[in-house]
């Protein structure tokens, strides 16, 4: 952990793509450099003409350069790596986790939940098989007339509670640390579900709403990403950084879920949730819609592009964003508007950011 | 069961005859039936249909699921809609198609599988027996009571073939939760599907008020509370729960049907509604529903291990009031199938401290059980390997459910496999075992004939093998993410999704198996005494014939 | 207690009367379900729940303006469909805890025919939802934009200075107040 912090600051200060430190996740970038200028950049879904959202090639298009040309070009897509943040084939645990909370929580189900409910089935079972054999017919032809004793009564009623609070304790330790809130230099990123993609705005460094539909088998596999969980824009985020999402739902509960960071907020029309943590890897990080939200609710997936704090500026520059708040950068120019502005209002006035 | 039938029809072509044995016509008998035996028949044939038919919807299910890529909805989608000549079904309507199967699996299995076969059949049957009653208090509400489910489960079924919004039928998932339910799902299906559930609600309300009446004041002389057999009580505080849950379940989706129909905004922000507040009276009635499932199943459990251990239940108090302790926490601890909705730190901790009470109650039954167990002289004959097996998969059920409790680890695994995991395990696993559990134990007294003993004990390895298969692995596909509802799913989860499929193929054998000792039983099993247990055995069905005379207890038996 | 066996007569007549106290019960649950369509407003009022702000009159003075600061954050929505922009003029604020403070949003209707329109609301953290307090907001009745038209719709409101004392709102740096904004339909859904 100090390491990524320490090498987050660095980041921050040398702001230059000084990103020679971060080797694995670069040399993925350069490796899906190529492969991300051809194969991503057609609509995704030209087979489903009513799809609301068909300009929603965004990040990804403006790889290519079907748009104009912007004045910084955005970062190449990140590559994801097998098995990190999505899951593995056969796996029987929790995803890894890049985040305080999802570590702390998967601690408390690996190294207290899963043993203590392990332990139970086993002394259950332990205890059902002894019986089974020693008070047989055969073994115990006749039965005792116990039916009372209040000692080992008491320690079946209080041991349960005595272990329940030893499980309480962390427990509600880590909702309090669920729920702390992101401090107010947080990037705030707006999410919202749709029936059945996801909508990604970034209010502070005026970056409006841009969509992300699932990519088809072909163009995934062709992508080197998996089928169901790889969509065409992925939500950029910075390694390091408090996050704030803020999450609504458009027209029906959708849930805006990513294993890997422990996240899961529902999208909830007409009601904004938030939901803070901070990613301390750069990666890939793949989720898909958990709330039933009607007949594509399996195809809309969500992923997370989660880059060193210089990159992700230079991301947002490349979408025509602005630098805000904690990222010392010198301030942007406006780029060409990219991606799509639907089904939100245009942005006549989202690009100003105050303070 | 339907040998009964096989005896006196004929002549005798009005019902309340006084001598004991005297039946009425078949119609009369079957249609108008007011005896609670003849009841508890109907309601059970009625929960192997309805169980065959939600067991034949989850083998859909499993085909589809059992390799990556849609295999065979779209297939089934098009019959659908060739069935009701319309043009071929769209991708969509084909998804449309899976959440119709998953709304369909859930409602049928909990509302006309199993409350018809736990409360209407054998609460039915027994517990007037159990209490040495003649009958049940109301015997032609009662029969209402049962007939109310047919037009329920034909609305149900029918909602299948009308538009539902992207598809036909309803796809909202048993929860119905709004506004998928509402705005999101034009056309009848859900209409149909929401009246469904208010006249099968209606039906069970009717059952609580019968069980209610019957067990407070159809006791024998002597019966007191506090001797009545642990099914009676099991049934009674189910009956409780019935009463205080379903009423808001109906009052929450009359509310539903408005928003859908009559332009009212109660759950539609829109209109100064709120789609939460649908969630918390669903779940008001929905985690009651599930302990409503699962309590007569414990009160049968605690028959069956007394009988078979030849020793009384141990620590009977303390085993009828963990069950009024859980159903009455099982009241208060509703939001926690509602952790992700955005509720704030102190709700879900009290939630989070509340679910994990609930262990405790459970706990003591559970160890209650094996202390019965302990020091007995076990036989183990058919029902007592049921309700052996009913014990540990249960524990197992249980444990993942304090793993769920904590709302900061359901964080991740709301919505997951890892639920479906849980659910089954303490239903499909729980539920289930106590019903066969039970069926075999009350076979011979229902039916007048023994089951064969081979068949039961096989149907049960093979079923205990098939169901371990097919649930346990759905544990590693939800730690490792995979949500709930999907038809279709990323390469990663096909591993255990195969296996799982694999599962329900043994657990379908089982199933076979179960069928051909039924017929075979009924056809030409051995004649069952009045009481083939044995010793063990102290309850007042086995002071009966098998199968007990069509009126018992003329004169009401006097427990000391 | 009598241990005679009751007469037929008795245990119909109490029979009878267990069975209307039980129905008793059961339209009691119904009536609660319904009921708990006010309870559940009055309840997220009074306690803020699920981010429910707080309403004050124009009125009133606030006591103590501490020396504390909060951001405030602006966030707007439009059900899709309905032919408005609708955003805030700043999309954040910092205010002092306890002093009155304004926000405008900018509403614009992008039709040819008049459109009316009514908001629901909330803030995050839910927490913070009891001591969010509106004076005056737009979204207390129901706005009704021309076609073209655009208008900037105050929102006068303060944060409770009680919130420094809430050990649950101690980390609380930023809240986020969000409004929605949904079509009124000719004599339709109006709340």
């Amino acid at each position: 952990m100090m390491k990524v912090k320490s090498f987050i600051l660095a980041g921050l200060l040398a702001f230059a793509p000084a990103m020679a430190m971060n080797g694995q996740a670069l040399a993925q970038n350069e490796a899906a450099a190529s492969a991300a200028a051809t194969p991503v950049d057609a609509d995704p879904r030209s087979s489903d003409p009513g799809a609301p959202a068909d300009s929603a090639d965004a990040n990804v298009a403006n790889v290519s350069a079907a748009a104009p040309a912007p004045k910084v070009a955005a970062p190449p897509r990140m590559k994801p790596t097998e098995g990190i943040g999505m899951p593995r084939p056969g796996e029987i645990t929790l995803q890894q986790q890049f985040t305080d909370t999802g570590r702390t929580a998967r601690w408390l189900h690996d190294v207290m939940l899963l043993p203590i409910i392990t332990i139970i089935s086993l002394l259950v079972l332990a205890l059902m098989l002894y019986v089974m054999v020693r008070y047989r017919r055969a073994a115990n032809p006749i039965p005792s007339k116990t039916s009372h004793n209040t000692v080992i009564e008491v320690v079946w009623t209080v041991v349960p509670v005595l272990i329940l609070l030893a499980i309480a304790v962390p427990s509600i330790g880590l909702l309090a640390d669920q729920y702390r809130p992101a401090p107010k230099d947080a990037l705030t990123v707006k999410v919202t579900g749709y029936q059945w993609y996801w909508g990604y705005e970034y209010p502070d460094a005026g970056i409006p709403e841009f969509v992300s539909n699932m990519l088809p088998e072909d163009k995934a596999k062709a992508n080197g990403e998996p089928y169901l969980l790889a969509p065409d824009n992925r939500l950029v985020l910075p390694v390091g950084r408090p996050i704030k999402l803020i999450i609504t739902g458009a027209d029906v509960i959708h849930s805006f879920a990513v294993p890997s960071l422990w996240v899961k907020m529902d999208a909830v029309p007409g009601r904004l949730n938030e939901k803070s943590f901070t990613i301390d890897k750069p990666g890939v990080y793949y989720g898909q819609c958990s709330e039933l939200c009607g007949a594509r609710h399996g195809f809309m997936p969500i992923a997370i592009e989660a880059l060193p704090p210089a990159q992700f500026d230079q991301w947002v520059l490349s979408q025509g964003g602005t630098l805000t708040g904690g990222t010392a950068a010198p301030a942007g120019q406006m780029g060409p508007q990219q991606g799509s502005t639907l089904p939100g209002p245009p942005a006549s006035e989202a690009g100003t950011t105050t303070l | 069961m339907t040998t009964i039938t096989a005896d006196h029809h004929g002549d005798h072509a009005h019902g309340h005859d006084h001598d004991a044995d005297h039946k009425p016509a078949f119609f009369q008998r079957w249609f108008m039936s007011t005896n609670h035996k003849d009841i508890g028949t109907l309601y059970l044939i009625f929960a192997i249909i309805a169980g065959i038919i939600g067991g034949a919807i989850s083998g859909l299910m499993r085909a589809e699921l059992a390799e990556p890529g849609i295999q065979y909805l779209q297939t089934w989608a098009n019959m659908q809609h060739s069935l009701l000549g319309v043009e071929p079904a769209t991708l969509d309507q084909a998804y449309h198609l899976w959440n119709a199967l998953i709304t369909a699996h859930g409602l049928i299995m909990v509302f006309f599988m199993v409350m018809p076969a736990m409360i209407g059949g054998f609460g039915n049957w027994f517990v007037p027996i159990m209490i040495g009653a003649p009958d049940m208090a109301f015997p032609r509400m009662n029969n209402i009571s049962f007939w109310l489910l047919i037009p329920a489960f034909t609305l149900l079924l029918g909602s299948a073939f009308v538009p539902g919004g992207t598809g036909y039928g309803a796809g909202t998932g048993w929860t119905v939760y709004a506004p998928l339910s509402t705005s999101g799902s034009a056309g009848p299906a859900v209409d149909m599907a929401i009246l469904s559930l208010h006249i099968a609600g209606a039906s069970s309300i009717l059952g609580a008020i019968n069980f209610i009446t019957t067990i407070l004041n159809m006791r024998a002389p002597g019966m007191t509370l506090h001797k009545m057999p642990l099914f009676v009580w099991s049934v009674l505080v189910t009956a409780f729960l019935l009463l205080l849950a379903l009423p808001v379940l109906a009052a929450a989706i009359t509310m539903l049907l408005t928003d859908r129909n009559f332009g009212t905004t109660f759950y539609d922000a829109a209109g100064g509604g709120d789609p939460e507040l649908y969630q918390h009276l669903f779940w008001f009635f929905g985690h009651p529903e599930v302990y409503i499932m699962i309590l007569p199943g414990f009160g049968i459990i605690s028959q069956i291990v007394s009988t078979f251990s030849r020793k009384p239940v141990f620590g009977y108090l303390g085993m009828a009031y963990a069950m009024v302790a859980i159903g009455v926490v099982g009241f208060v601890v509703w939001a926690h199938h509602m952790f992700t909705t955005g509720m704030s730190v102190n709700v879900k901790m009290y939630f989070t401290a509340a679910t994990m009470v609930i262990a405790v109650p459970t706990g003591i039954k559970i160890f209650s059980w094996i202390a019965t167990i302990w020091g007995g002289s076990i036989s183990f004959k058919t029902p007592m390997v049921w309700a052996l097996g009913f014990i540990f998969l249960f524990t197992v059920g249980g444990v993942t459910g304090v793993v769920l409790a904590n709302g900061g680890v359901d964080d991740v695994l709301h919505d997951t496999y890892y639920v479906v995991a849980h659910f089954h395990y303490v239903l499909s696993l729980g539920a289930v075992f106590g019903l066969f559990a039970g069926f075999y134990y009350w076979f011979p007294k229902m039916s007048g004939r023994m089951y064969n003993e081979f068949l039961g004990q096989l149907h049960f390895w093979v079923f205990f093998a098939g169901v371990n298969l097919l649930f346990f692995p759905m544990h590693f596909l939800g730690l490792s993410g995979m949500p709930r509802r999907y038809p279709d799913y990323p390469e990663a989860f096909a591993y255990w999704n195969g296996i799982a499929s694999h599962g329900y193929e043994v657990m379908a054998a089982g199933m076979l198996i179960f069928f051909v000792n039924l017929i075979w039983s009924l056809a030409a099993g051995r004649k069952a005494e009045g009481n083939p247990w044995g010793e063990g055995a102290t309850t007042l069905e086995w002071t009966l014939t098998s199968p007990p005379p069509f009126h018992q207890f003329e004169t009401l038996p006097v427990v000391d | 207690m009598a241990t005679l066996p009751p007469s037929p007569f008795d245990r119909a007549r109490r029979n009878r009367r267990t069975f209307v106290a039980m129905v008793g019960v059961g339209l009691a649950m119904l009536g609660l379900g319904f009921a708990s369509v006010p309870l559940y407003r009055i309840f997220c009022q009074q306690t803020g729940f699920n981010g429910t702000t707080q309403r004050a009159d124009a009125g009133v003075t606030v006591q103590q303006a501490t020396g504390h600061r909060l951001s405030i954050r602006f966030d707007s929505n439009v059900q899709p469909g309905m032919p408005w922009q609708f955003k805030p003029e700043h999309p954040t604020q910092t205010v002092t805890v306890g002093a009155k403070s304004m926000a405008i949003f900018v509403a614009k209707n992008m039709s040819d025919r008049p459109v009316t329109g009514t908001a629901s609301f909330n803030v995050t953290p839910t927490q913070a939802g009891a001591y969010f307090t509106k004076i005056q907001c737009f979204c207390f009745t129901q706005q009704t934009l021309q076609p073209g038209q655009e208008v900037r719709m105050p929102v006068l409101y303060y944060v409770d200075p009680k919130i420094l004392a809430d050990p649950d709102n101690k980390d609380t740096q930023e809240i986020t107040l969000s409004y929605t904004f949904y079509p009124v339909e000719q004599g339709g859904k109006a709340s």
